[in-house]
């Protein structure tokens, strides 16, 4: 009991909290980038002209490679990259930008998808009605495309909030990292991971609902 | 900065016994998963209630907190009550609990996705209930499961690489001894990556393959 209230001491909390707080942003910096990144990639790999083959090329290498490598992979290759370029960037930056590279990739292949679901007839309806390629995905592909887009990209944005829990490995002092301090504190570590897991899973489990209402709300509405 | 592969690349066999240590925990854990899986997609269709709600908890749970931490949770907090794991069996349990709850999630999809009238077609038929379950239920329940199953093997496998956190020499720790031997971090975990991506796509390939001769599953490669 007494070893059970040490893990309530001011110090402690306000290390779980700083800790909750980094792996909060950490997660919303690899929502928000990932989403931007892999969307603006997705929309890149509809474009048919020759001059942007190269670039179509390689965004499909980027997403198949990215989402065949391990994210501790990713994630310490960019980290001894960086330090190797003597760029001296925090750790926490490192792990953004690993985050951001990932969930691109992911992200991006889920956007694809979405975007390919859209009949082709919408293309060439479009195109009848004299649309641009930016009008045609503005007013007729994005607006159909979203309802098949956003379900899965729910899911994924909860792997990016449990990958963030990797981030402890190259020193970002977020939740996990936090837990392993306590641990080495001498708090027990049924105690502190299992307070580090409902913390997790209180940042996880509404976006998760968050996710499954959007579902059946699409669905419904696809069922008119 | 030049980039050196050399003396990465003359350590080839050991980076591969490396790769085939992560794909034999990804094997085990996947195998050990599917029962689980099964149980509980099973448990979650005609079990009480008492064990539907105890099911529905287990896969939420798992499926919202990171593998990294649950694994943390059986290798540190375990010993306080007097059972203490190695490594490997702590990351194998981890991987499994984990897989075990999206394989449930998937089953549970594929099981659903048959239609009533399916079945009842195959009962006006004047098919057994065995024969129902044998030339009905199956061929289809495979054909639905077979794409995400496979993903999922995928995502087992590069789960797998945590394992190197807990002192496991599979490919992700043995390219980090190597990087700290040579102090070529870079060129290591560079070809570890590209040793990781090899592997999933062989994987896939070979999924993909039996897929579609077993299961008629028809699935992309990239």
């Amino acid at each position: 009991m007494i070893r059970a209230a040490a893990l309530f001491s001011y110090y402690d909390l306000t290390l779980l909290l700083e800790g909750f707080l980094t792996t909060f942003a950490l997660s919303l910096i690899g929502c928000l980038g990932g989403f931007v990144l892999g969307f603006a990639a997705a929309i890149l790999r509809t474009t048919r002209s020759r001059v942007m083959a190269p670039v179509r090329a390689a965004l499909f290498v980027y997403a198949m490679f990215l989402r065949r490598v391990p994210f501790l992979v990713t994630l310490m290759l960019v980290f001894y990259a960086t330090q190797s370029l003597h760029a001296n960037l925090p750790t926490f930056a490192v792990a953004s930008i690993s985050i951001c590279l990932i969930a691109a990739a992911y992200l991006g292949e889920i956007t694809r998808g979405g975007l390919e679901s859209v009949h082709a007839n919408q293309w060439q309806g479009a195109r009848a009605l004299n649309f641009s390629h930016w009008q045609t995905l503005r007013y007729v592909i994005v607006p159909q495309a979203w309802r098949v887009i956003l379900p899965p990209t729910f899911g994924f944005l909860v792997m990016v909030i449990k990958d963030t829990a990797l981030a402890s490995q190259i020193g970002v002092m977020e939740l996990t990292a936090a837990g392993k301090v306590l641990g080495n504190k001498g708090v027990p570590a049924v105690l502190v991971y299992g307070a580090i897991l409902m913390l997790y899973f209180s940042m996880s489990y509404p976006l998760a609902r968050l996710g499954k209402h959007v579902e059946r709300r699409l669905a419904a509405a696809r069922n008119h | 900065m030049t980039l050196q592969f050399g003396p990465i690349l003359e350590q080839w066999p050991y980076l591969l016994g490396g790769a085939a240590l992560s794909l034999w925990i990804a094997v085990l854990a996947f195998a050990c998963a599917m029962p689980i899986g099964l149980l509980c997609a099973a448990l979650l269709h005609y079990g009480p209630p008492a064990m539907r709600r105890l099911v529905a908890a287990y896969v939420i749970f798992a499926t919202n907190t990171p593998q990294l931490v649950q694994i943390f949770f059986l290798f540190f907090g375990l010993p306080e009550v007097g059972i203490i794991l190695s490594p490997f069996t702590a990351v194998l349990i981890g991987a499994t609990f984990n897989a075990g709850a999206y394989l449930c999630e998937i089953q549970r999809a594929g099981f659903a996705s048959v239609r009533r009238t399916e079945i009842e077609a195959a009962e006006v038929l004047g098919f057994s209930r065995l024969q129902i379950i044998r030339h009905v239920i199956l061929p289809h329940v495979m054909k639905a499961m077979f794409p995400p199953l496979s993903n999922q093997f995928i995502v087992v496998t590069l789960g797998t690489s945590m394992a190197s956190i807990f002192g496991v020499e599979e490919l992700t720790g043995r390219s980090d001894n190597l990087g700290a031997e040579t102090y070529l971090s870079v060129e290591a975990y560079g070809v570890a990556a590209v040793i990781y991506v090899a592997m999933t796509l062989i994987a896939t390939c070979v999924l993909a393959l039996s897929g579609r001769l077993v299961c008629r599953a028809k699935m992309n490669i990239v």
